[in-house]
């Protein structure tokens, strides 16, 4: 076992689960709309990296990972722009970002 | 030769200069189509010159045909056939079309649309010449439905008024009902012998007799149409609302004469049918005699000419149902001469006169010495005296009856020819003698009078060319035969003298009260047109009328009411599942709703309403699943 | 790429049209101007290179669904040509004829290039999905047409139209897809020739004769057509009866007797009595109406009898005279109902009690009607005589029964009454009331109507500048109806 290996599965697999982590750490305690979104969108790109290694490596003749990752970015960059755009209507409504402001769903 | 082809053209062009021109700019241009008739005339009389001495019918000096369709394998053909017959129809139409031009520069000079008028007359005239120019039976059609358009503009041209309105309309529909016998027999032709050239049907193909008989009776309705005979003649009388030189033309000389004209093209085929020659005889002497007695009773000087037309066509018809096609033809020519002079004449009088009931005119020939004169030749041509043109080609029709052996039809031939006298006598002696009854009488302008001293001295004159032209037309021809002639003579005379007897011996204005108390129920009938409109009215129009208002009535109750009512009854049926929907379906899903809505009630107290508690929730519960999953997989 | 273009550039004009600001009518219409005029000039390009003698041309085809056989599949042939022409011209005339319309203007242009969409389309598809595609998308815009700028029963009118003709294209549906089943394509051109058992013709045959006799119309299938005609707005009766109608009798033509020839000729003896009937039973009706819009669209129902009189008769001569009364009621009827509009514009009305004398007060409008109305009954030397005549030769060639044929006949001379009475009244006679002041037609009224006129002149004088195209295409169809 020499340090030098190849990058494994695993590599790949721990980095996007670290990311995962750190994303859903943020979109949890967070207090800024934009903070947890941009969590989300770490959470995202978390599970992106995911795809596109484990097509990788199980069968990467057939790329589907890659275009499912693709296709997820793109998806994900119109849902972040709405998002934004709804951050940025919020605000000019009530002059804030603050997530706990916004409670209109209690039960 | 390719003039020929120019001969129909050039007053089609003058309809297309004119038509589309504003009024102003048309009643300026009115010397267009005249020139171009006379242009027409001009080559129809070198046509004429390089046909005669003549020859059989079909036998062609010219020829020339187009391409205009094509069907699969079938061509149809726009062409020319200068042949006999058609050099002569070619000189009668373009002449008389001369005549009838140059005449109405003056007849309609004060008329506010005279550039439209001459703009029909020349579509008229163009359609008459590709008619008689015709190669084949299709092209002859259409150009007869023209004529029937220009007929109906023509008829109809002082439309503000009502009469003239109703008479066009009825003038064109009913021909047109002989138009759809027409169309018939042309698919019947068609599907037969695969042809409409007359090269083909007339003498290339032999006909069964009974295909022959269904084409030629097809195409005789569609000339008893045109021509108004029995029983479509109604049409005629009402024509002459028209302006009056549009009668001499189409309504006396061309048009009318078209379905004699189509049967002496088609008489191949009739002979080959036989029965249709007998029906044509009948249709022809029939009418003769019914347009005749009609004439003997009309007081409108325009409707006696226009009876004495459709008796005179029924002359033509029972001479081609003789087989007497010179005969046929040479009565359509002659006729065609005096009896357009005649309604020019009756133009100038009615001008004069100021009206055109017999009644009220009178003592004409003192102050109209040249309208007299000529009215009187073509009177005389038309009762068939002596040397006018009337007496040879009547002559010619009786000789072939007499040889032929038709005795009966030639008995009923002299009894028209003897009415035809009398009602001449008739209208000559009220219109011309008596005293006057229009003050300031004035004979007419001289672009009025040349044409038609120009018809009366051919009236005069063209009965002496009775043998040559047999003989141009291919056949025997001879000088009448002394027996014949001087009978038909005898009856004429005897015809003008009753007519003399009961209106020219008094000079006063004539009573004719005694005569019709005579008559009784026979005046009676005649006087109502023998109740062919009446019938046709009552029977035909007006019950197509309810017809087509029950038919309209039925279309939007029942069949549109079965649409509605489908449309009802899906809707009723609609509700009857709103109701289930309502009660039965919405009341289960109703108690779902409650029996949710009271676990809900349990279940809001997790709904605290900030996004990270329910994020939070997720994730606990994707921990809970993925750790369920774990442990499941080992 | 020619014919896609012709298809899709009305599809750009109605996007953009609808996209321009509702205060801003002029440049929809301007642009609503230039897209149908561009898409006449292509039209007439593909017109000059057709070769005649050849069948289908300027082919294009793309795979679409290999899975179920539908392909993108467009060309034209003999048969379809004078439609796509007409279908053209008349989108044009439509367009410069509502140059005034003043009612939600931009979404009124993007409706009728969205209609040429459909109908170009419709005419040029070869494959049925893409067929049936642009056979329902005719009925979205022409229901919002009827429904939004039309007259006082517009809801209903339109309601009905959509319905009733959703209604058929649902058997043709059914008929499409029992053609599929059995062929595994949607190529129409695939279907020609294949020997389709004579059991399963008649039964597909039954289907696409209902979907196609509804929009013919056939009676007695016919009564959404007087409604809709007179509640739609000018534009749109024009294209209604010009084009709308084909539709029904193309799809006849290029789809069931091609492909279900064997059927065709069973069910031609009852064809041909419901033609022979339409023809009466219409001009019967038009005869009966009092209002100038009901009388045309009832007399389109007589028309179209003889459209399908030719149809039945299954020859050369039919075909040719089916396809040359479809083109010429195109043109005239065309004709008609926008000389109709343009009177009802300066009269406010379309009894024909009120209106008479128009052709001493407006002379060129009066001529212009009576042309049309003469074109309309079928005088020799204008359009509507050549095929009239042919489907009566045809017919009677055929082995229909003939007393069918004479019935048809008479349908000539019923025409000849109907059109002339109401010439009569509306056209001759003393200045009404109404007419009493109005202006005669202006340059742009005319401009439309001059086109028309010269059709209808040089398809009536010279019959092969229309038979010429559809003769060798009709030899086709009846050599198919000949091998079955």
């Amino acid at each position: 076992m020499t340090i030098m290996q190849p990058v494994g599965v695993l590599s790949f697999v721990a980095l996007s689960a670290v990311l995962f982590a750190l994303g859903l750490y943020g979109a949890l305690s967070r207090r800024s709309t934009v903070m947890v979104l941009m969590s989300l969108e770490l959470m995202a790109n978390a599970i992106n990296i995911n795809l596109v290694a484990l097509s990788r490596f199980s069968a990467p003749a057939e790329m589907t990972g890659q275009f499912f990752a693709v296709f997820s970015m793109v998806v994900s960059a119109a849902e972040i722009g709405l998002g934004l755009a709804l951050v940025l209507a919020l605000y000019r409504q009530r002059k804030t970002v603050e997530i706990d402001a916004m409670q209109e769903l209690k039960g | 030769m390719g003039y020929v082809i120019a001969i129909p053209l050039l007053p089609a062009l003058a309809f297309g200069v004119l038509a589309p021109l504003s009024n102003r700019a048309r009643n300026a241009a009115i010397w267009v189509p005249v020139a171009a008739v006379c242009g027409s005339l001009l080559l129809s009389l070198a046509a004429f010159a390089r046909v005669w001495p003549g020859g059989h019918e079909g036998e062609a000096v010219y020829r020339a045909s187009a391409v205009f369709a094509t069907l699969g394998s079938v061509n149809l053909h726009a062409g020319v056939l200068l042949d006999p017959i058609s050099a002569v129809m070619l000189v009668v139409v373009t002449l008389v079309g001369a005549a009838v031009q140059v005449y109405s520069v003056g007849y309609m000079h004060r008329d506010e649309r005279i550039g439209w008028y001459f703009a029909v007359l020349s579509l008229f005239t163009a359609a008459m010449l590709a008619l008689v120019l015709s190669d084949n039976f299709l092209q002859l059609y259409m150009a007869w439905e023209v004529m029937g358009l220009c007929s109906y503009l023509l008829i109809g041209f002082w439309h503000e008024q009502e009469a003239p309105r109703k008479a066009s309309l009825k003038a064109f529909l009913t021909t047109r009902v002989g138009d759809v016998g027409f169309v018939l027999g042309l698919a019947v032709m068609y599907a037969t012998a695969g042809s409409f050239d007359f090269a083909v049907v007339l003498h290339g193909f032999t006909w069964v007799p009974a295909t022959a008989t269904a084409v030629s009776l097809l195409f005789l309705f569609g000339a008893i149409g045109k021509s108004a005979q029995v029983p479509l003649h109604v049409w005629l009388p009402d024509a002459m609302a028209g302006p009056t030189p549009a009668s001499a033309l189409i309504h006396a000389a061309t048009m009318v004469a078209a379905g004699v004209f189509l049967v002496a093209r088609a008489l191949p085929i009739f002979q080959a049918s036989g029965v249709a020659l007998t029906v044509t005889m009948i249709v022809g002497v029939t009418t003769a005699i019914v347009g005749g007695l009609l004439a003997a009773v009309q007081h409108d000087i325009k409707k006696v000419l226009a009876y004495s037309t459709i008796s005179q066509l029924g002359y033509m018809f029972f001479a081609l149902g003789a087989g007497g096609i010179v005969a046929g033809i040479f009565h359509l020519m002659t006729h065609a001469f005096f009896k357009s002079l005649l309604f020019l004449g009756a133009g100038v009088i009615i001008h004069a006169a100021h009206t055109q009931d017999m009644r009220e005119m009178g003592g004409l020939a003192k102050k109209m010495p040249v309208t007299t004169a000529t009215f009187t030749i073509g009177s005389l041509a038309l009762a068939g005296i002596f040397p006018f043109s009337g007496f040879w080609s009547k002559d010619e029709i009786l000789t072939v009856l007499w040889t032929e052996g038709h005795y009966v039809v030639f008995a009923l031939a002299l009894a028209a020819a003897f009415v035809t006298a009398f009602y001449v006598a008739r209208l000559w002696f009220r219109v011309f003698t008596g005293p006057e009854q229009t003050p300031e009488l004035a004979e007419a302008h001289a672009e009025m009078l040349v044409p038609m001293g120009v018809l009366a001295a051919i009236t005069a004159v063209i009965g002496f060319g009775s043998p040559y032209f047999a003989r141009f037309l291919g056949h025997t021809g001879a000088w009448p035969e002394a027996g014949i002639a001087l009978t038909s003579t005898a009856v004429a005379g005897l015809g003008l003298a009753l007519g003399w007897c009961a209106y020219g011996r008094r000079t006063k204005v004539i009573n004719t009260r005694p005569l019709k108390e005579r008559a009784g129920f026979v005046y009676d009938a005649l006087a109502m047109k023998l109740y062919f409109d009446l019938t046709y009215d009552y029977f035909i129009v007006k019950q197509y009328a309810r017809l087509a208002d029950a038919l309209w009535a039925f279309d939007h109750t029942v069949i549109d009411g079965a649409v509605n009512g489908a449309g009802a009854i899906w809707k009723a049926g609609a509700d009857v599942g709103a109701l289930f929907d309502t009660y039965v379906i919405d009341g289960a899903v109703n108690g779902t709703a409650t029996l949710v809505r009271a676990a809900g009630a349990k279940v809001r107290r997790i709904q605290v309403g900030r996004i990270q508690a329910y994020q939070g929730l997720m994730v606990g519960a994707l921990v809970l699943l993925m750790l369920w999953f774990v442990v499941k997989g080992a | 790429m020619l014919l896609s273009a012709i298809v899709f550039l009305p599809l750009i004009g109605a996007i953009v049209a609808a996209l321009v600001p509702k205060d801003r009518a002029g440049i929809a219409r301007w642009l609503a101007t230039v897209v149908t005029a561009v898409d006449v000039v292509l039209v007439i390009f593909v017109v000059l290179r057709f070769d005649v003698g050849a069948g289908m041309q300027f082919v294009e085809r793309a795979v679409w669904v290999p899975q179920l056989g539908i392909s993108y599949h467009l060309g034209v042939d003999g048969i379809s040509i004078t439609m796509l022409l007409l279908s053209a011209l008349l989108s044009l005339i439509a367009v410069v004829a509502s140059w005034k319309m003043d009612t939600k203007p931009t979404t009124y242009f993007a409706m009728l290039l969205l209609l040429e969409v459909g109908m170009n389309g419709v005419f040029l598809a070869l494959d049925f999905v893409l067929f049936y595609v642009f056979w329902e998308l005719v009925l979205v815009p022409m229901y919002f047409l009827i429904g939004t700028w039309g007259g006082p029963r517009k809801e209903y009118a339109s309601i009905k139209f959509f319905l009733y003709t959703l209604f058929g294209s649902v058997f043709m549906l059914v008929g499409i897809i029992a053609l599929y089943l059995q062929t595994g394509t949607f190529d129409m051109t695939a279907m020609i020739g294949l020997g389709l058992p004579a059991t399963f013709q008649w039964w597909v045959f039954a289907a696409f004769f209902l979907g196609f006799a509804v929009k013919v119309p056939i009676v007695p299938l016919h009564t959404w057509l007087p409604d809709a005609h007179v509640e739609a707005p000018t534009a749109a009766s024009v294209l209604l009866a010009g084009i709308l109608l084909k539709m029904g009798t193309y799809g006849f033509i290029r789809i069931a007797l091609p492909i279900l020839p064997h059927a065709a000729k069973q069910w031609a003896p009852f064809i041909t009595a419901l033609a022979a009937i339409s023809i009466v039973y219409g001009a019967a009706l038009a005869f009966a109406q009092t209002d100038l819009k009901k009388l045309v669209a009832y007399s389109s129902v007589s028309h179209m009898g003889f459209v399908m009189l030719g149809i039945a008769s299954g020859t050369v001569e039919g075909l040719n005279g089916a396809l040359a009364v479809m083109f010429s009621h195109g043109v005239v009827t065309g004709m008609l109902f926008l000389i109709v509009g343009m009177v009802y514009d300066r009269t406010h009305t379309r009894m024909i009690e009120d209106v008479s004398g128009l052709s001493s007060q407006v002379p060129v409008a009066g001529g212009l009607l009576a042309f049309a109305s003469f074109a309309s009954l079928g005088l020799p030397g204008l359009s509507g005589f050549v095929g009239e005549f042919l489907t009566l030769l045809g017919a009677w060639k055929s082995t229909v029964p003939a007393g069918w044929v004479v019935l048809a006949a008479v349908g000539v001379l019923l025409a000849a009454a109907y059109t002339l009475w109401m010439v009569q009244r509306v056209v001759l006679g003393t200045p009404s009331h109404a007419v009493a002041d109005i202006p005669d037609l202006s340059v742009r009224e005319i401009a439309i109507l001059v086109p028309l006129v010269a059709l209808t002149l040089t398809v009536g004088l010279y019959w092969n500048s229309l038979l010429r195209f559809t003769d060798p295409a009709v030899a086709r169809i009846v050599a198919l109806l000949a091998g079955a």
